[in-house]
C-alpha cells in the first residue's frame, strides 16, 4: 500500500456511491443500538459470555463507530475532490486514492456491504436476496471492493 | 494433547502446537456470507503480516470450516486483535483455547 491507486466511475456511479456513503455516515454517526445494521458493524467479542461482550463493547463501540465515520468522511472527500475528466454526462470520474486513504476506502465499501446485507437479509450462507431492489447495489459494492483489493494488493 | 486433538478436530497441528507457550486465549474469525474472500485474505496479510499463501490458507479455512484461529496469546492481545478485525468488518471473537 505504498502507491496511489485510481478508481474510475461513470458519473452516475460516483453520484450514487456518494449518496450511499452519506447515508452510511449518518448511520454510524447515529449509532442506534437497536439497528441490526449497526449491530453487524459492532459484533459481540465473545460468543458465550454476555458480560465480557458488554464490557468489550463499552470500551470499544464508540471508537469503532467513530472510526468508521472518519473513514466515510475521507471517502467522501476523495469523491468530491475527483474531477470529471470530461464534461459529458457519461464521462468517467477518476478518483485518486492515496495510500493513507486506501484502508478507509476498503473498510467503507465493505461496511456499506455489511449494512446492505443486514437490510436485505443476507445473514447466513445461502440467503438469497436477489429479488430485493437493493441487491444490485450490494453486488455492485462487492464488485468495486474486489477491484480495489486487487489494485491495492497487486 | 489427546483432549485437545479431540476438542479441536478442525485445526491443523501448526495452529494448536503453541497454545501452552503463547497463552490460553485465541482470536477466532468466523465465516459470513458478505465479506469477500479476497478482502479477508488481504486483511490477514496486511494486519497480521502473514505471507500471501498463509493468509489465503487461513481465509479458506474460515470459508470451508466456518471459522479459523488466526492468533493465540494473552487475552488483552486477543481483544486488541478482535477489535482490529471488527474495524475491518470481519466477524471475530475471543475465546479460551480449551473451548
Amino acid at each position: 500500500m505504498t502507491e496511489p491507486v485510481t478508481a474510475s466511475f461513470v458519473d452516475v456511479e460516483a453520484t450514487f456511491l456518494r449518496e450511499l456513503v452519506e447515508q452510511y455516515l449518518e448511520l454510524v454517526t447515529a449509532g442506534a443500538a437497536d439497528d441490526p445494521a449497526v449491530a453487524r458493524l459492532t459484533p459481540a467479542a465473545y460468543r458465550d459470555d454476555d458480560d465480557a461482550s458488554a464490557e468489550f463493547a463499552a470500551l470499544t463501540r464508540d471508537d469503532l463507530l467513530g472510526g468508521r465515520a472518519t473513514e466515510a468522511e475521507r471517502v467522501l472527500a476523495d469523491l468530491i475532490a475527483a474531477r470529471s475528466v470530461d464534461a459529458a454526462a457519461e464521462a468517467d470520474v477518476i478518483v485518486r486514492i492515496a495510500p493513507d486513504s486506501q484502508t478507509a476506502w476498503m473498510r467503507t465499501l465493505n461496511g456499506l456491504r455489511l449494512v446492505l446485507a443486514a437490510r436485505i437479509g443476507i445473514v447466513d450462507d445461502g440467503d438469497d436476496a436477489s429479488d430485493d431492489a437493493r441487491y444490485g447495489a450490494y453486488e455492485w459494492l462487492g464488485y468495486r471492493l474486489e477491484l480495489l483489493v486487487q489494485s491495492i494488493s497487486g | 494433547m489427546g483432549m485437545m486433538a479431540t476438542a479441536l478436530p478442525a485445526l491443523d497441528e501448526e495452529l494448536v502446537v503453541d497454545v501452552s507457550s503463547n497463552g490460553p486465549w485465541q482470536t477466532v474469525v468466523w465465516n459470513d456470507p458478505v465479506n469477500l474472500m479476497s478482502y479477508v485474505a488481504h486483511v490477514f496479510r496486511t494486519y497480521f503480516g502473514f505471507s500471501g499463501a498463509r493468509a489465503h490458507q487461513l481465509m479458506l479455512t474460515v470459508h470451508h470450516d466456518g471459522h479459523a484461529v488466526v492468533a493465540e496469546g494473552p487475552r488483552e492481545t486477543m481483544e486488541a486483535h478482535v477489535r482490529a478485525m471488527h474495524e475491518y468488518g470481519l466477524w471475530a471473537t475471543v475465546r479460551r483455547a480449551e473451548s
